[in-house]
């Protein structure tokens, strides 16, 4: 097979997962006990009529699907109901119009609501990504360069106690230590930074940044610089590096022309792994930090049975994680050329 | 060398305006909290967060001080009907909106009839504006409110209606308006907010009553309350508004921080639910299950159960100590609707012990559990609590303890919270629950929740019902005379305590904490502990 018809295979199997993913997406979160015109509010005051109201706003008073008032089993409700007007094809009419509706909780559009929260997760799982992937390739290749020596076993060592730290754990004790240290506790920005010069601006948002990032960047270098640093001792044990050695090539050499590529495969699709799940937002250190992001969100939104935001951000994590799967099939691909022909 | 130049000046010039303005340094207060409003939209908010904000950038007819009592803002006078249905307002002059144009009564009318006429928003025509029959505006700055039956509650219907300004509302979707501008006439305006980082708000110097002396208040959300205790310690705010109990011995050691504690604002309580819903007259409609266990609607039982529980112990261990022990539903903190006059039923475990061996239930297979009088079932009780909670599991564990001394038996199991709302009313599918309720200043919205008629709305816990009951709610609500009223409320509380309908464990303090090297002048001594209401806002000035 050639490389477009894989790619058009691989495509067309994101496609139909997405979808999947649309369906059961709305059925997951209404299987849940509670009610979400309810949920958040526990107070005398509301009054069993408001309740009513809000349902009516929310769309709740509609039947989840066609004979179904809900997905209670002991519920049925009558058949005789327009399938245009069930809970289930507006929420996919609306997804095909571009919607993805407003949220019970906060009174905003979700889709405004989650832009937000998606870029300041981006933010801050990107830049600990790439760190930890430069930092862990680095310390992999060092140790598998120098395997058997000092530098290996203390990189090794080091390694596994960072990738087994419990990440919020760590990130209290960083946050002990930042904040004796001058750095913020809380959030993505200080309060009236909008107003400063764009290039102060960044600087205050690095220095929230800081902490989270370490956090996120110690736990998964740890991680990164242990499947490196394996992978790399196998291909170097392979009989076409003897050969290289043979031919007196330079240990950097060997490792840039030879080895890397082939040892690049497993960091690859763990990268993607990752990437594809972290998305949803590091929760932990998001929770630790309070810093702003996705996982907080969705955090929030299961406590308040909020369906759209949910929906919304389960969608966007599902869409996120076939992508990085696609790329890291693509990436495949192009690392290793036998891929094309399975 | 002239890129060196170039690079020398930039880097001059930033260090320059990284130095700031110059000038006066701005006295910015910074709070820090847990939460963040869940819109700035006034008829649709129900945090409590979101009123914090109101409250400061808006202002209402009345203004609710931290004794409990109320006194007019926007109004300067009041005139009422001597049949008590009809109240005209004299709204004062001069008072501007933060975008400069003049606050009129037009504004008062026009934000009571949206909240009248607007039936989504979740408290208005439930519980704040049922009584309100007509609200017009008059040539010279009155507002006339015409009420459809003589109430004795006014102040605490109007508090919470905020006004606001005509001139933007009427052009919006009162709905979905977010509302992020938010003008508004109060002491402070609206500078900047990001939903669950901060709120930053500006001094309103012009205010016509109550001008604050700070210039800024940051509100910053906090996801970890270790974050929060920190935060205060190393100076990044200036004040906390809640903390775990387990950090304010630390922090009343450090000499720079002060610690508050007391009756919280929003009065809350903690309760102990007993499932009393006779099978029998089961809200079935409402999705009534009714599984609770029969001997719970034996009085005996849960007076049994009052007197084995040992509150003091549950304040030591579950709130270090920072509570009250409890009596009534009506906290303490709403001042004088709290019947403080009852005597509770004293921690007595052989007196516990007498009443279930006279009422029959004798524990016959010597297990260590009590069964009911025909033997059938053991007193083996389903005890659960919303999984959000921090104190309730230690409670739970405590209970179980002290019942288990008396032959009772717990099986204890924490459950979400929205799936407990659901198990609970009006399904009445458990059999004892840890929660708490919040409410207002007004006892009325407490007292609610003992009624029959809450029963199927799912307000009713219980499923309590006693019609002498029912008739003095009905009567406390349409009492003008604050003596006569207050009495009823008192009978009330009474009823519901001999009958233990709940038990109170104790009503927990809130503590709060600030600098005192950065602001002088917070409120400390009121009945209630609330650094971050705008009556101690507007009074703090900077440390000289």
């Amino acid at each position: 097979m050639n490389r477009t018809r894989i790619l058009l295979r691989k495509i067309a199997w994101s496609i139909f997962t997405i979808l999947f993913v649309i369906v059961l997406n709305f059925f997951l979160f209404r299987v849940l006990p509670g009610d979400p015109a309810r949920a958040g509010v526990r107070d005398p005051r509301l009054k069993k009529e408001a309740v009513e109201m809000l349902r009516v706003r929310f769309g709740l008073d509609k039947p989840v699907i066609n004979c179904f008032d809900s997905l209670n089993p002991i519920e049925f409700g009558s058949c005789a109901v327009n399938p245009m007007e069930t809970q289930f094809f507006i929420y996919v009419r609306n997804l095909v119009q571009g919607e993805l509706g407003f949220s019970y909780h906060s009174n905003r559009p979700v889709a405004e609501l989650l832009a937000q929260r998606l870029w300041n997760t981006v933010l801050l799982i990107g830049a600990g990504q790439i760190l930890s992937i430069i930092f862990g390739m680095i310390f992999g290749i060092l140790a598998a360069w120098k395997a058997r020596t000092a530098i290996d076993y203390g990189a090794v060592m080091a390694s596994l106690i960072a990738w087994s730290l419990p990440t919020f754990w760590l990130g209290i004790i960083l946050l002990f230590w930042g904040s004796a240290n001058g750095f913020p506790l809380a959030g993505k920005a200080t309060p009236g930074a909008s107003s400063l010069p764009l290039l102060q601006q960044w600087g205050d948002i690095a220095r929230h940044m800081f902490l989270p990032t370490l956090t996120y960047t110690i736990v998964y270098m740890g991680e990164y610089t242990l499947i490196m640093r394996s992978s790399l001792i196998d291909v170097l044990s392979e009989d076409y590096i003897l050969t290289a050695k043979a031919k007196g090539l330079s240990m950097f050499q060997i490792l840039k022309d030879h080895a890397l590529k082939n040892a690049m495969l497993p960091l690859v699709t763990v990268i993607a792994i990752n990437l594809g799940f972290t998305v949803a937002g590091a929760i932990q250190i998001e929770a630790v930090f309070s810093w702003p992001g996705l996982g907080s969100a969705i955090f929030e939104a299961v406590g308040r049975r909020d369906f759209p935001v949910l929906q919304g951000a389960f969608l966007l994590i599902a869409v996120a994680v076939i992508l990085a799967n696609l790329v890291a099939d693509l990436t495949y691909t192009y690392l290793d050329p036998r891929v094309q022909t399975e | 060398m002239k890129q060196k130049v170039l690079y020398v000046i930039v880097l001059v010039a930033l260090v320059l305006s990284a130095c700031g303005g110059g000038g006066g340094q701005a006295a910015v207060v910074r709070i820090g909290w847990a939460g963040s409003p869940d819109t700035l939209n006034p008829g649709m908010a129900i945090l409590v967060e979101a009123y914090t904000i109101f409250e400061q950038v808006y202002d209402s007819m009345y203004e609710l001080n931290l004794d409990g009592s109320f006194t007019l803002s926007l109004a300067e006078s009041v005139d009422v009907s001597d049949d008590g249905i009809v109240y005209t307002f004299k709204i004062r002059d001069g008072v501007m909106w933060h975008d400069g144009q003049p606050l009129t009564a037009e504004d008062v009318a026009f934000s009571y009839n949206l909240y009248k006429d607007t039936p989504e928003y979740p408290y208005m025509n439930g519980y704040y504006t049922p009584y309100f029959d007509s609200i017009e505006a008059t040539e010279n700055n009155e507002v006339i409110l015409t009420l459809t039956e003589a109430i004795p509650n006014i102040e605490s219907q109007l508090v919470f209606l905020y006004v606001l300004p005509k001139h933007i509302w009427e052009n919006e979707d009162k709905l979905e308006y977010e509302n992020f501008e938010m003008i508004g006439s109060g002491p402070f305006k609206m500078a900047e907010y990001v939903q669950n980082e901060f709120v930053r708000l500006q001094a309103n110097k012009e205010h016509f009553y109550t001008p604050p002396k700070v210039d800024e208040v940051i509100f910053q959300t906090f996801a970890n309350q270790d974050a929060l205790v920190q935060a205060i310690k190393t100076g990044q705010v200036d004040m906390i508004t809640e903390m775990p109990n387990t950090a304010a011995a630390a922090l009343d050691e450090d000499p720079n921080i002060e610690l508050v504690v007391g009756a919280p604002l929003a009065p809350g309580v903690t309760d102990i639910i007993f499932n009393q819903m006779d099978p029998e007259n089961c809200p079935v409609d409402e999705g009534g299950i009714c599984s609770g266990h029969p001997a719970l609607r034996d009085r005996d039982v849960r007076l049994a159960m009052s007197h084995a529980t040992d509150k003091q112990r549950l304040i030591d261990l579950v709130l270090l100590g920072l509570g009250e022990p409890g009596l009534t539903l009506i906290p303490d903190g709403l001042g004088v609707w709290y019947n403080d006059s009852i005597e509770d039923f004293e921690y007595d475990v052989a007196k516990a012990k007498e009443i279930l061996d006279n009422g029959g239930y004798a524990d016959t297979n010597n297990d260590g559990v009590r069964e009911m009088p025909d033997g059938s079932l053991p007193l083996s009780f389903r005890m659960n609590w919303p999984s959000d909670s921090i104190n309730a599991p230690r409670m739970a564990e405590l209970l179980s303890q002290m019942w288990g001394e008396i032959g009772i038996e717990l099986e204890l199991q924490a459950v979400d919270p929205d799936a407990l709302t659901a198990q609970c009313c009006p399904a009445f599918d458990f059999d004892i629950i840890i929660w708490g309720w919040a409410s207002d200043p007004d006892p009325s919205a407490l007292l609610y929740v003992y009624t029959t008629e809450s029963i199927p709305t799912g307000s009713s816990e219980t499923g309590y019902s006693n019609p002498v009951y029912d008739e003095l709610y009905a009567k406390q609500q349409v009492t003008l005379d604050f003596d006569a009223r207050k009495d009823i409320v008192w009978e009330m509380q009474r009823i519901v305590h001999d009958d233990v309908v709940y038990i109170i464990p104790f009503y927990d303090a809130n503590v709060q904490a600030f600098r005192t090297d950065r602001f002088t002048g917070w409120i400390t001594n009121e009945a209630k502990v609330a650094l971050e209401d705008v009556t101690s806002l507007v009074v703090i000035e900077p440390v000289k």
